[in-house]
């Protein structure tokens, strides 16, 4: 078993020759293990790389790495949940569980996938047509870990789960990777959702990768600092500054010791990823996984 | 994690996975089987119980002439007297809708076999499961084209059992359209033919009414031009006299030329006789099947070249 | 800045009239559609118009080469040749399309307009845009309807056209007034069936709200209706009955028959016995007269009224009926 669960470089992916690439260039290397943060604003390539990443797309450049091999030849051990959530409607709860031991013969474990529906208070026997859309989130989670996946892709799982559903989802989900190991990637807009239940981040802007690393360590390498306007900033790495009046607001990446004359805090998340949405042009950040997941 | 894949790993799960993905299939499609089977055997019914009025029905046909002479009487009187109407228009319905059976395969392949599963994701669904893509393929074509091979071929039987030796009069000749596709392989080639197509146009539309429509156009034209070109797919004989000439009873006319070189008119017909039925079919059957192990070929083609 | 303003408001303010914006709405969405069936239209009438022209030309030159004009005819007559063929291809394909329309119409309807739209949800989409549910389906029918009957009373004036031009080719190719095909094209029950295959498409889309499911449904209930309505046809008008000796049984052979038979002595119609043409049977068994309740080619207009009166009394009910479901199931917004 590698101790890489996902692994791209120069990956690149496009649709149509005229249109911008909805991936550019994008090099990263997630460890296993992880519950990884797959976060940026929309259209940012998210659900692309997830794309990618399960099998269901070719790059039009550079190459992929899942679980140590192809996409393709990992699709056995890996699992999709598409942004859709796509189900077979006509089938019943029941049905699809089948499904999914019929079409997994070798890994299907119904007991989880059935708790997973019990837990939702979902009668077995209910057409998928008559769910709701948090209902079928719930099922196709369910289909998703009945296959007891080492890498388990998520594109917004949790959009349409009311708030009870999505903090016992995301349990059962963290409770599911620490016991067995799995690697969890989910995207997500929304950052402050992710904070709690996630170890490690990939920010995408524009099809590029814009952050990437240990959740921790990449707040680490931030620091937010307020000084008096003019200060230089020098040679620190800065993300956004904002001049209010005499007033100076920065994130920056610190190198070496910082000034006497700033005030410097530890920025939350939302702060760090939201400082480089609004500045495009800040430069990217790649922490090493394999130094930092020691 | 280990630990826990090796007690749900029985030795002899292995076995159980080509059947898995097959029950799989079945069962997403219940519809269509449910649907399938009714008519097989709706029509097996009619079949069966048309043949039962045979004997009674070619009993009733005799010559006749238009206009009425020789003492034959006229046809339109010999056609409204004698025919058992029901036994022909039975034999007539059940000719078309065999020959017309692509068409219906073809959309069900295009819309709700490919196009709808690729528009609503539910195939990226399959695929990220435990076969993959070539499999899934694989699966959702064989085991419609099993169930059409056999289901068509016994109607073909059937059909050929409950026309008997019945009068070309009453089931119409070996060449007429509907009754040729009906009574031989091409039957079962033809909705192979549509299940090829309709598959096809699925992967490359992956939409289902777009899909539907394509493949329903696709067999449409495919039908049609086998239908007009159906007589040059084996040499035809050829005939020549003076004057006019009889050509024997069912045979497939095919030209009729009556040059005047030297102020005699000379007739030249060519013609199949009845003893083309067979390299015609096998011929007409070749082409089908190729085209729709193109389709095939092309699809997986596609499949393998859009995935990585 | 203030010229600036001033110079764009007619553009921004400019005030479409819902039903327009409705109108145009759906050509957009529809364009697929509306390109398809302006190609069917051209392609049809492109037949048409070459079958009457040079189509006609080049196979009556064709068949007075055959010498076919003259009295005595010889078998070859029968099958024609190339140009002959061409011809008979030409008007083949405008009346086959126009016989596939129905079922075309209503596999649009019942799929693409209809139940594709509420299995989507962009039917909802629509509804709560200013226009409303009733609004949108009635935009839904309206558009569809004028074009098809544009379009296809075009093709059955064509068709009418090279029908009275080229009766000579026409008895060449064994047609009659009265065959399937040819008596509807020929007059309004064509864009009659149109209509009745918009509105049947429309409700079973409405009922069904799935869009192959609908598609299928659609296609089989219109073969039933066009089968129906077919065999009713002869019964739609009083019949004319003429009645023969025993030596002549085609009597109404040139009209539409509804219904042939035998009569005794005493009037009692009886069916035809399988006499084989056995000299003497008739009269042993008491028959001394043939008839036959036909429709002479002067019923064309009074049996082409009927149908199409029965056809839009189908297209308005489905059409009520899929108002009545919809005001049902959006409520009083209606």
């Amino acid at each position: 078993m590698t101790d890489t669960a996902i692994e791209a470089a120069g990956l690149g992916r496009r649709f149509g020759r005229r249109r911008a690439p909805a991936l550019d260039g994008c090099a990263f290397r997630l460890p296993a293990g992880r519950v990884c943060a797959l976060t940026g604003p929309n259209g940012a390539g998210k659900s692309t790389l997830l794309a990618l990443a399960a099998g269901l797309l070719r790059p039009t450049e550079g190459t992929v790495t899942v679980l140590g091999t192809t996409p393709a030849a990992a699709r056995e051990r890996l699992a999709y949940v598409a942004q859709n959530k796509p189900l077979y409607p006509q089938l019943t709860i029941a049905g699809t569980l089948r499904l999914g031991r019929d079409l997994n013969p070798r890994r299907w474990d119904a007991q989880v996938a059935e708790r997973i529906v019990a837990e939702g208070d979902l009668d077995p026997d209910t057409k998928i047509r008559a769910l709701s859309g948090g209902q079928r989130t719930r099922v196709a989670l369910a289909l998703a870990l009945g296959k007891r996946p080492e890498l388990l892709l998520l594109d917004e799982p949790m959009a349409d789960l009311d708030p009870l559903a999505r903090h016992q989802l995301t349990a059962t989900l963290m409770a599911d990777a620490a016991d067995h190991g799995t690697t969890v990637v989910m995207s997500s807009h929304v950052v402050a959702e992710l904070e709690g239940s996630c170890d490690h981040l990939l920010l995408l802007g524009s099809g590029r990768v814009r952050l990437a690393g240990p959740l921790d360590d990449l707040l680490a390498a931030h620091t937010l600092i307020t000084g008096r306007a003019g200060e230089a900033l020098d040679p620190h790495t800065v993300v956004e500054s904002r001049t209010t009046g005499r007033q100076l607001t920065a994130l920056v990446r610190p190198e070496g010791h910082l000034g006497d004359g700033f005030q410097s805090d530890r920025p939350s998340l939302e702060e760090v990823v939201l400082a480089h949405l609004r500045s495009p042009d800040a430069p990217p950040l790649l922490l090493d996984a394999r130094e930092a997941a020691v | 994690m280990t630990a826990l894949t090796a007690t749900t790993t029985p030795a002899a799960r292995p076995a159980l996975h080509r059947g898995g993905l097959l029950r799989a299939v079945l069962r997403t499609h219940r519809t269509a089987l449910a649907l399938s089977l009714l008519a097989l055997a709706a029509a097996s019914a009619a079949l069966v119980w048309l043949h039962s009025l045979e004997n009674e029905a070619r009993a009733g046909v005799s010559a006749c002439a238009t206009p009425p002479m020789d003492g034959l009487p006229s046809c339109a009187a010999v056609e409204a007297i004698t025919v058992d109407q029901t036994y022909a228009n039975g034999i007539a319905f059940l000719a078309t809708a065999l020959s017309w059976l692509m068409f219906a395969v073809a959309a069900w392949a295009g819309g709700a076999l490919v196009g709808r599963e690729l528009e609503s994701g539910t195939a990226q669904l399959a695929w990220t499961q435990s076969v993959g893509p070539l499999r899934w393929l694989t699966a959702k074509l064989a085991a419609p084209a099993a169930l059409l091979t056999a289901g068509t071929g016994a109607l073909v039987l059937l059909n050929v059992w409950a026309r008997g030796e019945a009068d070309p009069d009453l089931v119409g000749d070996w060449y007429y359209p509907d009754a040729f596709v009906s009574t031989g392989p091409v039957a079962v080639a033809y909705a192979l033919a549509g299940l090829a197509l309709g598959a096809l146009a699925g992967l490359v539309w992956r939409r289902a009414l777009p899909a539907t429509g394509v493949a329903l156009a696709a067999s449409l034209l495919l039908h049609s031009l086998l239908e007009r070109h159906r007589e040059d797919l084996w040499p035809t004989v050829g005939r020549t006299a003076p004057g006019s000439i009889e050509l024997p009873r069912s045979a497939f006319q095919v030209t009729w030329d009556t040059p005047a070189p030297h102020g005699v008119h000379i007739s030249h017909a060519t013609f199949h006789p009845q003893s083309h039925f067979w390299p015609l079919q096998y011929v007409e059957t070749g082409l089908l099947l190729a085209v729709a192990g193109t389709a095939t070929a092309a699809a997986f083609l596609l499949l393998a070249r859009r995935l990585p | 800045m203030t010229a600036l303003t001033a110079a764009t408001p007619p553009a921004v303010v400019r005030h479409i009239s819902p039903s327009r914006g409705l109108v145009l709405a759906m050509l957009r969405l529809h364009r697929t559609a509306l390109l398809f069936w302006v190609g069917l239209v051209v392609v049809a009438a492109g037949a048409l118009l070459w079958a009457m022209g040079p189509g006609a030309d080049a196979a009556w030159a064709e068949y007075t080469d055959m010498g076919c004009d003259l009295s005595r005819p010889n078998l070859g007559c029968d099958f024609p040749g190339p140009a002959n063929s061409r011809y008979e291809t030409a008007v083949a394909v405008a009346s086959g399309l126009v016989r596939l329309l129905p079922l075309l119409t209503g596999a649009w309807a019942g799929g693409a307009l209809i139940a594709r739209e509420l299995e989507n949800g962009t039917a909802q989409l629509a509804w709560t845009q200013s226009a409303g549910p009733a609004r949108w389906l009635a935009a839904k029918l309206a558009v569809p309807a004028l074009l098809l009957v544009t379009g296809t009373l075009t093709l059955t004036l064509l068709h009418r056209m090279l029908w009275s031009s080229d009766q000579a080719l026409i008895s060449v190719g064994w047609r009659a007034w009265h065959d399937d095909g040819i008596f509807e094209i020929n007059g309004t029950i064509a864009a009659a069936q149109a209509l009745a295959a918009l509105a049947l498409g429309v409700l079973v889309g409405l009922l069904l709200r799935r869009s192959l499911s609908a598609l299928g449904v659609a296609v089989l209930a219109l073969v039933s209706l066009v089968y129906v309505v077919g065999e009713l046809r002869p019964h739609l008008w009083p019949v004319k009955t003429v009645v023969t000796g025993l030596d002549d049984a085609t009597a109404g052979s040139d009209g539409m028959i509804a219904e042939t038979g035998a009569l005794t002595a005493s009037g009692a119609r009886v069916p035809i016995p399988s006499c084989s043409g056995e000299p003497g049977c008739e009269a042993r068994i008491g028959i001394t007269h043939y008839y036959a309740d036909y429709h002479p080619a002067s019923h064309f207009w009074p049996l082409q009224l009927m149908e199409t009166g029965l056809l839009l009394a189908v297209a308005a009910l489905a059409t009520a009926t899929a108002f009545v479901l919809l005001r049902r199931r959006t409520g009083a917004a209606v």
